[in-house]
């Protein structure tokens, strides 16, 4: 059974235009010019029970529209939510039982308070006993390894850990779904791979269904099994990662230290990266010819060092975005 | 749903229970904050002592019964300002998506997004308040019906600045609205109704509504009326009533953090 | 001197464009100046009876005048700002430049509260003529007087409240004592004249420095006569010499102070 269901959706922003020079600031007080922007358009996805599922676009995509209509958090204009089977709109207080939120860039701790009174101050948020409350705060203490800094106020904590703290917080009350904005936004990546790590142990020991926006692939690609892209407002792509990987990357790049010069031409299904006489790195179709046909080429005798590998999954995304643009 | 309203009330409590202890971390800060407040409505006496010296009725009220005006007007701000700081600036919060926190919490957004700061210097006020209470002649009647209005006062100005407040869901640039509204309900409150004539002294009974948190009190005080104790009391029910309605037909309109980041 | 002009200058094109913002400043103005129409009424029984030396047409214009000096002066603002420069470190970029920082600081000011008392005298004779339905008794001549001793109690208000934000050299915030100072002038130096006071206290406002900047032009608009012109300009000159010295003594000290410190 899905546990999100989003159909036909769509959000308008209507957002006041700016125009420079005193002259036109007086004659906007006046007659304020407005333009709609379309953040959402239309778009239809299901999320299944336990799935850990990234929602990924560029910046002003509709990531974070869509995710704040999911919450509760904002009116759409068309179309229909059920998450949990809950109305956000209608049933906000019901609904907010049922998930957890992380908001990158936003904070909802006390910073002079302490991770552990924090948590209280959550349990009491969302009316748990003061026992259960205890008993999950130390739960989730050794999960996501808070010992160290539990008893420290948060002010005085890095961002990594103020990051393992919000998530936490928003854990208290056992949430079904759990939100997360850009997590990892701002960390370094050491800090991002341990978080990451963390959010992944959640989902195996609590079963809690994971729905994450980033704009780091990474983030993505370590931690989802389905992945959906949004650009401009529209679905562009929901599909499995698997699926994403196999579909994109049919291209390998082949990175080659030569002994000798080699004199290559772009060929049908090859394409020069670059070429610096011993060094060489061109792209292979593998859809139009082989690795080892490629390799052929290059006269394997001649080769000192050779790396073959995948193309990066930004850049597929990038390309993604690039094709719906023109379209 | 007593449940309900007793859960609300923990959080509310927890949270301001908390601001308070942030803002006694430095207790100096904290200490001087007050006192220059209570020194600051103090120093208003020397106004009134002189113009008592030229008349000893301004406005049909005695300097014991101006300064009974002075305790319930700080009285009521104090009261607003330290429970409820953050009406005070709704419009911000509004403006800059700062709702969202509040509203994925099974609370009610609106008493928590009020609740959850409080201005140290409005102790200040409310100790000013209890001064002018005592230099006025203090019985426990007296004393009850003090506390009482500068609670309901509070609530009231409280819901004045919400309502005002919340045509940020409609016109971001409303807070200059609110921050006026806010300033002519404070302008007035500390002088003597008698002195205003006509159309102003209407409009201080209804849309600048001074007359119901500052001169009924005070009426009421130097000797009681049942009809103006009840009409205060409704007015801020009705009041309190118009301030949800609005807030949440606003909030439908509610846009988060999204119109900033379209103007960037 | 060219230099400062200009920085003058620029600062008051800066301040153009907020004019909006000075335009909701007028609100408050207009209301407190209408609560005060409303007192005086009610205190006057007879608008020609003269209390304490003054009629009722007199007190209104008064508050008009004193309220005028004081909302253009926007020195929280400035208090804050010196008292920042100080403790921020910023003050020590400006030991090397080739221009007074007090200076710098006080015609920058100045340029600001142009934009501002400009706006503010318009909004008042408006409102006084209003509320009112006349202006008192002035000429040409003594109009320009009034309006030097307005300029140079701007002038004077400026150098104090530079003084007080350096206060910050000597104490860590010293935004309390600009609080102090602003409640002080509104009290004694805002609501009433000078002769409204006891006996002991008149002596003491008259050498403080409510008499030049607030007390002065304003008396000198309600009530012209050039041997009180000739007194208020002398005591308003001395004034800024001192005002003037004692902020370059703390500057100094403060800055000596800086060095040894290592900044």
């Amino acid at each position: 059974m899905a546990i999100i269901e989003v159909k036909k959706l769509s959000k308008n922003f209507k957002v006041k235009v700016k125009e420079k020079g005193l002259k036109n600031s007086l004659k906007a007080i006046i007659k304020p010019k407005y333009k709609i922007v379309r953040a959402v358009k239309n778009i239809s996805f299901e999320v299944e029970k336990g799935e850990m599922i990234a929602f990924i676009g560029p910046n002003g995509a509709g990531k974070s529209t869509t995710i704040k209509m999911l919450t509760g958090i904002l009116y759409p204009n068309n179309g229909s939510i059920k998450v949990l089977g809950i109305d956000p709109q209608k049933e906000r207080k019901k609904l907010a039982y049922e998930i957890g939120t992380v908001f990158g860039q936003k904070e909802q701790l006390w910073t002079h308070l302490t991770p552990y009174d924090n948590f209280k101050f959550f349990g009491a948020i969302y009316d748990i006993p003061e026992s259960r409350v205890e008993k999950k705060i130390e739960e989730l203490k050794m999960l996501f390894e808070l010992d160290d800094f539990i008893n420290t106020p948060v002010r005085n904590l890095s961002l990594g850990q103020r990051i393992r703290c919000e998530i936490v917080a928003s854990l208290i009350h056992e949430p079904k779904i759990l939100f997360l904005d850009e997590p990892t936004i701002g960390l370094d990546p050491v800090v991002k791979e341990n978080i990451r790590t963390l959010i992944k142990r959640m989902n195996k020991e609590y079963k809690t269904t994971v729905f994450l926006t980033s704009h780091d692939v990474s983030d993505i690609e370590k931690l989802c099994k389905r992945v959906i892209i949004i650009n401009n407002g529209q679905v562009v792509l929901d599909d499995t990662m698997e699926n994403l990987k196999y579909h994109y990357l049919n291209k390998k790049i082949v990175d080659a230290k030569m002994k000798e010069r080699v004199n290559l031409d772009d060929e049908d299904g090859i394409t020069i990266l670059k070429d610096k006489g011993y060094n060489l790195k061109i792209e292979v179709d593998i859809q139009k010819r082989s690795v080892a046909d490629a390799l052929k080429l290059l006269n394997p005798d001649n080769i000192i060092d050779i790396n073959i590998s995948n193309v990066p999954l930004e850049d597929i995304i990038s390309d993604i975005y690039k094709k719906e643009g023109k379209e | 749903m007593l449940m309900v309203v007793k859960n609300q009330l923990k959080i509310s409590w927890l949270s301001i229970k908390y601001a308070l202890i942030r803002e006694m971390l430095n207790k100096t800060t904290f200490l001087t904050n007050i006192i220059f407040m209570v020194l600051n409505n103090a120093s208003f006496i020397v106004q009134w002592i002189i113009l008592y010296s030229l008349k000893d009725n301004v406005g049909g009220y005695t300097f014991k019964q101006v300064l009974l005006l002075w305790g319930i007007a700080s009285g009521t701000y104090g009261v607003a300002h330290f429970f409820f700081k953050k009406a005070f600036s709704l419009s911000d919060t509004i403006n800059t998506g700062k709702l969202d926190s509040y509203l994925v919490q099974p609370k009610n957004v609106l008493i928590s997004a009020i609740t959850t700061d409080i201005d140290t210097s409005a102790l200040g006020d409310m100790i000013y308040a209890y001064i002018t209470l005592f230099i006025y002649g203090v019985t426990l009647p007296n004393f009850l019906l003090f506390t009482f209005f500068c609670i309901i006062g509070g609530i009231f100005l409280t819901s004045i600045s919400i309502i005002l407040s919340s045509l940020s869901f409609w016109f971001s640039k409303s807070d200059i609205i609110a921050d006026t509204g806010n300033g002519l309900m404070t302008n007035f409150a500390t002088y003597p109704d008698g002195i205003f004539k006509g159309i102003v002294k209407i409009l201080l009974f209804t849309l600048i509504p001074v007359g119901i948190v500052n001169y009924i009190p005070v009426r009421v005080m130097v000797s009681f009326n049942l009809g103006s104790f009840l009409i205060v009391i409704m007015a801020t029910i009705f009041i309190v009533i118009l301030a949800f309605l609005v807030f949440y037909k606003g909030l439908k309109k509610y846009s988060s953090s999204n119109l900033m980041m379209a103007k960037i | 001197m060219r230099k400062y002009l200009f920085i003058y200058k620029s600062e008051i094109m800066s301040e153009l464009q907020y004019v909006f913002n000075i335009l909701i400043g007028f609100i408050g103005y207009v209301i407190i100046l209408f609560i005060f129409l409303n007192l005086w009424k009610y205190i006057y029984n007879d608008p020609n009876e003269l209390i304490n030396g003054y009629n009722m047409n007199q007190m209104i214009w008064y508050v008009i005048i004193t309220e005028i000096l004081w909302s253009s002066l926007g020195g929280r603002k400035l208090c804050r700002k010196i008292c920042d420069d100080v403790r921020g470190g910023n003050i020590a970029y400006n030991i090397n430049k080739p221009y007074s920082y007090i200076g710098y600081s006080l015609f920058s000011h100045l340029g600001s509260a142009t934009i501002r008392g400009i706006l503010y005298i318009i909004l008042g004779m408006i409102l006084g003529f209003i509320f009112l339905g006349s202006f008192p008794n002035l000429n040409i001549l003594s109009i320009l007087a009034v309006l030097l001793s307005g300029i140079l109690a701007t002038i004077i208000s400026t150098l104090l409240i530079i003084f007080i934000g350096l206060l910050a050299f000597i104490i860590e915030d010293s935004n309390p004592f600009y609080w102090l100072y602003s409640k002080a002038m509104l009290v004694l130096g805002t609501i009433f004249p000078i002769e409204y006071f006891p006996k002991v206290m008149q002596t003491i406002l008259k050498y403080s420095p409510i008499y030049v900047v607030s007390y002065g032009p304003a008396k000198l608009f309600v009530e012209f006569s050039w041997p009180n012109f000739i007194t208020i300009i002398f005591w308003q000159l001395i004034y800024i010499l001192i005002a003037y010295g004692l902020c370059a003594i703390l500057y100094k000290k403060g800055v000596k102070n800086l060095n040894v410190n290592g900044g």
